[in-house]
């Protein structure tokens, strides 16, 4: 070797390398942490500002490992730590360890609601953030199914230990009940319900914890809503105007009891055909980032038909979880999205002095 | 948000300040029972005032979810929830009384 690369010849050939959404260098966006040269490995330690997804962070290694190797540094190894995409303070005494309360809501039924709810906390989770999923729709209870389900609560001293499965605690009616039985229950009922899986379920520390509601404006939504300040909610509709007119039902109600509507998200958005490629838009497309626009709310992604969320969600294995697949693509965008809105959510929420 | 005397105090997020004596909220309880019954008589003036309800004040409050506000009176009653719209429709400072006269 005729020159020894020393950590400032890498610091100075990393300004090549571009942050492809912020359109600057990452030695000026200061994501640079660390740069050890030793003569025969170089580590590079980058911490990013903001959770990407795991393809970004892949092609940000590669675009610096080049870079490195360009000056002849040897051996190089490229660290990208992401920061747990935490959400701000915590708001309620019956959870005092969770931090952010995400309603994912719609206005009718069939829109894939546990299913995006289920996918999204997969996602949060694999973003690296701690996430509970809290199953409301005590009649038509599906997240069990669709994250496994093979476990069962516990109760450990007087309080409800949630299964974990793939890494995120779980609750639901569908635990408590036999396949074969239904739940017939007037509204007090499914308040006291509301409020045990709140209060009597032992969530610990979580960033995050999504709440799979049932469709419509009922007593679980309001049970829900008053029980505890919740940090926002996600509508989840699909492209129609039918289903986007019902949607404008479920952000009206959030806007009454005042909680933020964190954004929707367009599911079924439309198909790509397996056998010729023709992406073939089902119940049209774009209808919700149209609606998102009109009435000044967030939009948050959109996830196609295929029937391999299908199959996966029958198997309890979300899509999410899939390595190099668009679909767990598509859910982490729509995570980050709503990490972000969770971030500057948490304000002005109403205190007793 | 706090008590202060006879009052109940809300400062709000745009920095308007609101003092409601006790009486005036209780009086204008938004629940179903109270919205239907006719307007009683101060009962302060029955034949045995010894056995009057004392003076009203509430014993707690609690915030529901992040809309509103439900008060425990000390009369026992608590089936109100006052949203945080209607409290501020309600704010009797000057202000907001001579806001509502115009619109009336």
């Amino acid at each position: 070797m005729s020159k020894r690369i020393s950590p400032q010849d890498v610091l100075e050939a990393l300004k090549g390398v571009e942050d492809a959404a912020q359109r600057k260098d990452i030695v000026s966006l200061g994501y640079v942490k660390n740069v050890e040269v030793s003569s025969d490995r170089t580590v590079i330690v980058i911490e990013l500002k903001a959770a990407g997804s795991p393809k970004a962070n892949s092609q940000l290694a590669a675009a610096i490992r080049k870079a490195a190797e360009a000056i002849g540094a040897p051996k190089v190894e490229v660290e990208i730590a992401t920061p747990s995409a935490a959400p701000p303070g915590s708001q309620s005494k019956l959870i005092p360890g969770v931090k952010a309360t995400i309603a994912v809501a719609s206005g009718k039924g069939g829109v894939g609601k546990s299913t995006v709810a289920a996918n999204l906390a997969v996602a949060l989770h694999r973003q690296g953030a701690k996430v509970g999923l809290m199953d409301t729709d005590v009649y038509g209870p599906s997240v069990p199914a669709l994250m496994g389900g093979k476990q069962e609560p516990r109760v450990i001293e007087g309080k409800l230990e949630p299964p974990v499965e793939w890494g995120i605690k779980i609750i639901s009616m569908g635990y408590f009940l036999p396949r074969d039985e239904a739940v017939i229950w007037r509204g007090p009922m499914l308040h006291k319900t509301v409020q045990q899986f709140l209060g009597e379920v032992n969530w610990g520390e979580l960033d995050y914890l999504v709440m799979d509601l049932p469709p419509g404006t009922g007593d679980i939504q309001l049970s829900l809503s008053q029980t505890i300040p919740l940090t926002g909610a996600v509508i989840v509709s699909t492209p129609q105007d039918l289903a986007l007119d019902v949607a404008w039902k479920a952000i009206a109600m959030f806007r009454k009891l005042n909680i933020p509507i964190l954004g929707i998200v367009e599911n079924m958005s439309y198909y790509v055909c397996p056998h010729c490629g023709v992406r073939e838009e089902i119940f049209g497309h774009g209808g919700a980032k149209e609606a998102a626009d009109r009435l000044g709310i967030p939009f948050l992604g959109e996830i196609p038909l295929d029937p391999k969320i299908r199959v996966q969600s029958d198997a309890g294995r979300p899509v999410a979880l899939d390595l190099n697949s668009p679909l767990a693509d598509a859910y982490l965008a729509v995570a980050k999205a709503l990490a972000e809105q969770v971030s500057h959510a948490g304000e002005h929420i109403p205190q007793i002095i | 948000m706090h008590g202060e005397g006879d009052d109940l105090v809300i400062e709000w997020a745009d920095g308007h300040r609101s003092a409601y004596s006790y009486q005036y909220l209780r009086d204008r309880c938004p629940c179903a029972t109270c919205l239907d019954k006719e307007p009683e008589p101060p009962s302060e003036t029955g034949p045995l005032p010894m056995f009057g309800a004392g003076k009203l004040k509430p014993i707690k409050a609690e915030i529901v979810g992040r809309y509103a506000l439900q008060i425990f009176w000390s009369d026992g009653h608590s089936a109100g929830i006052y949203t945080f719209d209607y409290l501020r429709d309600l704010c009797p400072c000057d202000d907001c009384e001579a806001a509502r006269e115009k619109v009336m």
